[in-house]
């Protein structure tokens, strides 16, 4: 790599020798011209990735294969009152209602030959055989299409000046391989259900408010996991759209009425209660149900295998306590001077009996995540602090409603929610990288926080395909998707005037630590490929998930801090 | 301040401004002196934004990655006999040599329950076996205990297998395609991103890529070396080119198909260009030559119990029992058999005879050519009207063996002649074609569909359909500025009339063929007459083909490499 630096080095010298002789000046023109009126299509990377896709076909895929195959089977063959209730199997449908109707509407052009393979009957546990992954797999690829459609539109709208910016972005955004793993390969249809998201987005970038109110209710009756955003959506468009400070002067309370734009807010209402009516409407008497299947509070506070949030960084300091604690005493003698026993366990008797009582690791089905040494975590403590950080996020938006800011905002909501939300799944990422991939063309300094969330986030995709056949391809395809587009990115995006402020010495640390992840990632690899060997391997099972969300954990706060000091102190990067 | 810029992916125009323009290019431009190749193509438009000076190293990599992944997803199909006991297939051969070479000493290697997959390779790929079996066995042991691991069929076998031929390749094959494009590249004046592009051309050639990742084989080892042997002619280096050309022959016996014009060109180099009797080089080409052949089977004489065992290796790597043929592969031999019974009319020895004399005759005129003109761009020619006439008349030679005569025609997309390069994609079609009836027995149909599709499509053979059907605002293509109107693939059919009508007739004739294959229940007296006829479509486009190569060798015998 070193080597290839140098050598390319050395061209560009070579180069420059040579130009300086005979630079001939119509020559230059004409390359100047070759380069305006470019086409920005996506179509190229819809076809590659198509043919990618395709050969992921015959790839492993997770239990969400079935669950969704159930939910059609759940929607074809039942009537629509009983879709929340039905348990034969346990996916239970847990999506809204416009993702059934989604499913619905795929369930009806299943082929008989798929359907004679078991792909629509209502049992237990799915039986089916390559016809319905194939059918189920083509219906992924093939409602992605609408991402690449919606992101078209998002280059084809924007000025002339930033479509190379926007061309980086759309197709950052469609190559990502957070799509590729969750949806190609474990199965989901995050793609489509973004591209709903994303024109919202689009819409927001345009200033047509009412579209992308519209847009963003619609994706929250796919999906409920983007009710993180809503905070942010609310504040936007009620101060964007809603309020008007425009001629406001404030003589007495009454003036507040004039705050509003009536029309607009009855407008807006209108869409919104209109969407989710549409959604929920024909299930007005099912609500409790339905409600109690989106929102299964029964879970514990992290998942299986922690996704890398400020909660596994916890849990990790509670373990490594534990072990201090356990093996040196005075350490916890120490500090039980200080922390009253409330806070800190008593004794060491207690902590022994703590162990025992709950036999808590990452290893097995945790419902209740329990804590050593440190206090517990309730799900109001979680629900409080996502808040109080999505308001601090969006309280700037309030002063100064632009897109550049809105974006920040989303990226930063997306972020409080992602790393002290309760049961974090690590796909959420997906909510984070993705506003920020059209926040992160604005300025360069918000790459080094990009680079960091989003290689880190998409490395914490990793342990869901376990398989070693996918070792490679999830390994190469998000090293030459972060390679690409963070060169891309850096040679594209321009720095703001304030660019001396700091001192690029956290980038450095930021940048090794990102080179840090491949090595990692092997090691963790090889580890697991050898645990058969030695015992000692295997009892550390846990070790190499463990590592991935501490690593990636790490990354993903930094970015958050990064983020977050660019956000509320460096003014003029948001001008 | 600043024009519009409304670049692909990097800022060009900033690079520029300040570079002030790259002459080279520029002078280019005003003289088309050299083509990009593959104008207009989408692989053109994906390595375009790696045009500037700065991003351009970057672009090799890029490639190798994606080459890479594209090999990990064809690797997640099946493999050749998988499920398919008591032999299952080829995989299960290479797992075997790996399972013998490291638990037999090398004396058995060739004798060793010869019935179930004895090893029939020359010994480097006997070493290669060993080292891949002992990493292997360090993984995980019971992949390869002796005898019990037959046909074993556990998680994990399969992607340490699928690693080791990705890894193989990128180690013998990727660096040596690369620099074979840049080489030329440079010396003919094509700008970097066209090396890139030729060199990606070249990695994304489907039928390598199906039969070492799909159906599993470690070929490009063997053309990896082989074209390491023709960049080390390319700059001089004779007895290096020899020392990998010999490993080449080493590794697989069908590189011999190549050895006449190595040969060839050696001699004539040695003894005739550019001076006369330069007895030292051929002394030394000599002596190498031997030194690596002695090397190569020294272990096999000293620790494998003397000659005897020579002798049995060298046996086991020339079946001419096995007979002139065995499945139906579209050659001489099998086609004209439908109408002469060769099995029933000679007898064995009669046919080698005549195979040999066919063999003979048909790669005589290119051997006798670069002799006469030992240059550097005839290389390619000779290699391919070689190999090819070896495919086509010698004996005992299987569908997978068109991967020979295939690498030097794939390395002509390096030339920037739109003849030459739709002849190439013509020929690279045919040959996947010819290999459908092996990956259809091997659960591949998929990869095949979709490796075709692929590289025709990152060519720009389907650029003329797209902007037909597409909306103006999907129209895809770094530019249509009113400068370049041209911006479109060319044809991918040659100018002249005839080849057009064979080429077309051609695909057509393969359109019919897999209608028939998927819709047509074959007859029950000819159980095997689609395949037959797939033979007879491969064959008819080979010949031409081969007659084309020695069309270019004569007409290009007099110019240089700029006219390749």
């Amino acid at each position: 790599m070193v080597a290839a630096i140098a050598n390319g080095l050395a061209k560009d010298s070579k180069r420059s020798v040579n130009t300086s002789g005979a630079a001939n000046k119509a020559s230059t023109e004409e390359l100047e011209d070759l380069s305006i009126n470019k086409r920005f299509s996506l179509w190229n990377f819809w076809v590659c990735s198509l043919f990618l896709k395709l050969l992921l076909v015959p790839d492993y895929f997770s239990t969400d294969f079935d669950v969704h195959r159930n939910w059609l089977a759940i929607t074809n063959g039942m009537h629509l009152k009983d879709w929340y209730y039905e348990h034969t199997s346990q996916w239970t449908l847990d999506y809204p209602p416009f993702f059934a109707y989604f499913e619905w509407f795929i369930s009806h052009l299943v082929p008989s030959f798929v359907r004679r393979d078991g792909c629509l009957d209502i049992v237990e546990v799915g039986q089916f055989g390559w016809p319905t992954v194939l059918f189920q797999r083509l219906t992924v690829i093939f409602s992605e299409s609408l991402l690449f459609l919606v992101l078209q539109i998002y280059i084809n709208t924007s000025e002339v000046e930033e479509r190379t910016q926007s061309f980086i972005v759309a197709s950052s955004i469609v190559l990502s391989p957070g799509f590729l793993i969750v949806d190609h390969i474990h199965f989901q249809y995050n793609g489509f259900l973004f591209a709903i998201l994303v024109a919202s987005i689009v819409a927001a970038r345009n200033k047509r408010y009412l579209l992308c109110a519209l847009f963003y209710s619609i994706a929250l009756c796919f999906k409920h996991i983007f009710l993180y955003l809503a905070p942010c959506y609310f504040v936007f468009l009620l101060r964007v759209y809603v309020l008007n400070f425009e001629n406001f002067k404030f003589r007495s309370y009454k003036d507040l009425i004039f705050l509003i734009r009536w029309k607009n807010l009855c407008q807006l209402g209108m869409i919104v209660v209109g969407v989710f009516s549409l959604c929920f409407g024909p299930f007005i008497f099912d609500m409790p149900q339905l409600l109690s299947r989106l929102f299964p509070f029964s879970r514990g506070l992290t998942h299986a295998y922690w996704a890398p949030n400020f909660w596994a960084l916890y849990s990790f300091l509670d373990k490594v306590l534990t072990v201090f604690a356990l093996r040196l005493h005075y350490v916890h003698n120490f500090a039980a001077k200080f922390i009253a026993p409330s806070l800190l366990p008593s004794s060491i008797e207690e902590i022994r009996q703590r162990i025992a009582e709950h036999n808590n690791g990452t290893k097995g089905l945790v419902q209740d995540v329990f804590f050593v040494i440190l206090p517990q975590i309730s799900p109001k403590l979680t629900f409080l602090l996502t808040l109080f950080y999505q308001i601090l996020a969006v309280i700037p938006l309030l002063f100064d409603p632009s897109f550049k800011r809105f974006m920040g905002s989303l990226t930063l909501c997306g972020m409080a929610s992602y790393l002290f939300g309760w049961h974090v799944h690590e796909k959420a990422i997906m909510l984070v990288i993705i506003p920020f991939s059209f926040l992160v063309v604005f300025d360069r300094r918000l790459l080094i926080s990009f680079t960091l969330v989003s290689s880190a986030g998409y490395v914490s995709l990793f342990p869901l395909l376990y398989e070693n056949a996918d070792f490679l391809i999830k390994t190469l395809y998000t090293f030459v998707w972060c390679t690409i587009y963070f060169f891309a990115i850096r040679k594209t995006t321009k720095l703001s005037s304030s660019v001396e402020r700091r001192r690029f010495f956290l980038d450095r640390i930021a940048i090794i630590y990102i080179c840090l992840m491949l090595p990692t990632v092997f090691i963790i690899h090889f580890f697991d490929v050898m645990k058969w060997k030695y015992p000692l391997f295997e009892k550390f099972e846990f070790l190499g998930l463990m590592t991935y969300s501490v690593y990636c954990g790490i990354a993903i706060l930094s970015s958050w801090i990064g983020l977050s000091w660019l956000y509320n102190f460096d003014e003029p990067l948001w001008m | 301040m600043r024009s519009p810029e409304p670049k692909k992916k990097s800022p060009k125009t900033k690079l520029k401004a300040k570079s002030k323009s790259n002459p080279k290019k520029a002078s280019k431009l005003n003289n088309e002196a050299i083509e990009e190749v593959f104008y207009a193509s989408p692989l053109y438009d994906f390595l375009y934004p790696f045009r500037p000076a700065g991003n351009q190293w970057l672009a090799q990599y890029i490639i190798v990655t994606f080459a890479l992944i594209i090999r990990c997803a064809i690797g997640l199909g099946s493999y050749s006999g998988m499920g398919h006991s008591p032999m299952f297939g080829d995989f299960e051969a290479q797992r075997h040599w790996m399972e013998i070479t490291q638990h037999l000493p090398i004396s058995k290697w060739y004798w060793f329950d010869l019935q179930y997959w004895g090893l029939d390779y020359p010994p480097l790929t006997a070493y290669h076996s060993y080292i891949l079996g002992k990493i292997g066995s360090f993984i995980y042991p019971k992949w390869f205990t002796l005898n019990d691991s037959r046909g074993i069929e556990m998680e994990g076998i399969k992607s340490y297998m699928r690693t080791t031929v990705l890894i193989s390749e990128a180690v013998f094959y990727f660096p040596a395609i690369i620099y074979f494009s840049k080489w030329f590249g440079k010396h003919r004046n094509q700008s970097p991103i066209g090396q890139y592009i030729a060199a990606t051309a070249i990695l994304f050639q489907p039928s390598l890529m199906l039969i070492d990742h799909g159906h599993f084989q470690y070929n490009s080892v063997m053309l990896g070396l082989t074209v390491y042997a023709i960049n080390n002619l390319l700059d001089d280096f004779y007895s290096v080119a020899s020392v990998c050309f010999v490993l080449s022959i080493c590794f697989k016996q069908m590189s011999l198909y190549y050895a006449p014009i190595f040969f060839g060109y050696l001699l004539s180099k040695s003894l005739f260009f550019p001076r006369l009797f330069n007895i030292p080089r051929l002394v030394g080409i000599a002596a190498v030559t031997i030194v690596t052949f002695v090397a190569m089977y020294s272990p096999l004489y000293i620790f494998g119990g003397g000659l005897e065992n020579l002798i049995q290796s060298v046996h086991r790597i020339f079946p001419f029992a096995r007979g002139i043929f065995e499945d139906k592969v579209a050659n001489f031999w099998c086609v004209t058999n439908i109408l002469i019974k060769y099995k029933i009319k000679f007898t064995q020895d009669q046919l080698q005879l005549y195979s040999l004399a066919a063999t003979v005759l048909g790669f005589l005129p290119a051997l006798v050519i670069i002799v006469l003109y030992p240059k550097k761009h005839l290389l390619p020619y000779a290699l391919a009207a070689c190999s090819m006439s070896f495919f086509l008349f010698s004996f005992q030679v299987h569908e997978k063996t068109i991967l020979v005569p295939l690498l030097p025609i794939t390395l002509l997309y390096t030339s920037t002649d739109w003849n030459v390069l739709s002849m190439v994609c013509w020929i690279n079609n045919v040959a996947l074609f010819t290999l459908w009836p092996l990956l259809k027995k091997d659960g591949l149909i998929l990869q095949y569909a979709v490796c075709f599709a692929l590289s025709n499509w990152l060519l720009g053979n389907f650029s003329f359909v797209t902007p037909k059907f597409l909306p103006k605002m999907l129209t895809p293509g770094p530019s249509i500025s009113a400068i370049h109107e041209n911006y479109h693939r060319r044809s991918l059919l040659p100018h002249n009339i005839l080849w057009k009508v064979v080429i077309v007739s051609s695909y057509l004739s393969m359109a019919v063929f897999h209608y028939l294959d998927f819709f047509v229940e074959p007859p029950t007296n000819y159980p095997d007459i689609w395949i037959t006829l797939n033979c007879v479509i491969g064959f008819g486009s080979f010949v031409f083909f081969w007659m084309w190569t020695y069309y270019m060798l004569f007409t290009l015998r007099n110019k240089t490499l700029m006219d390749l």
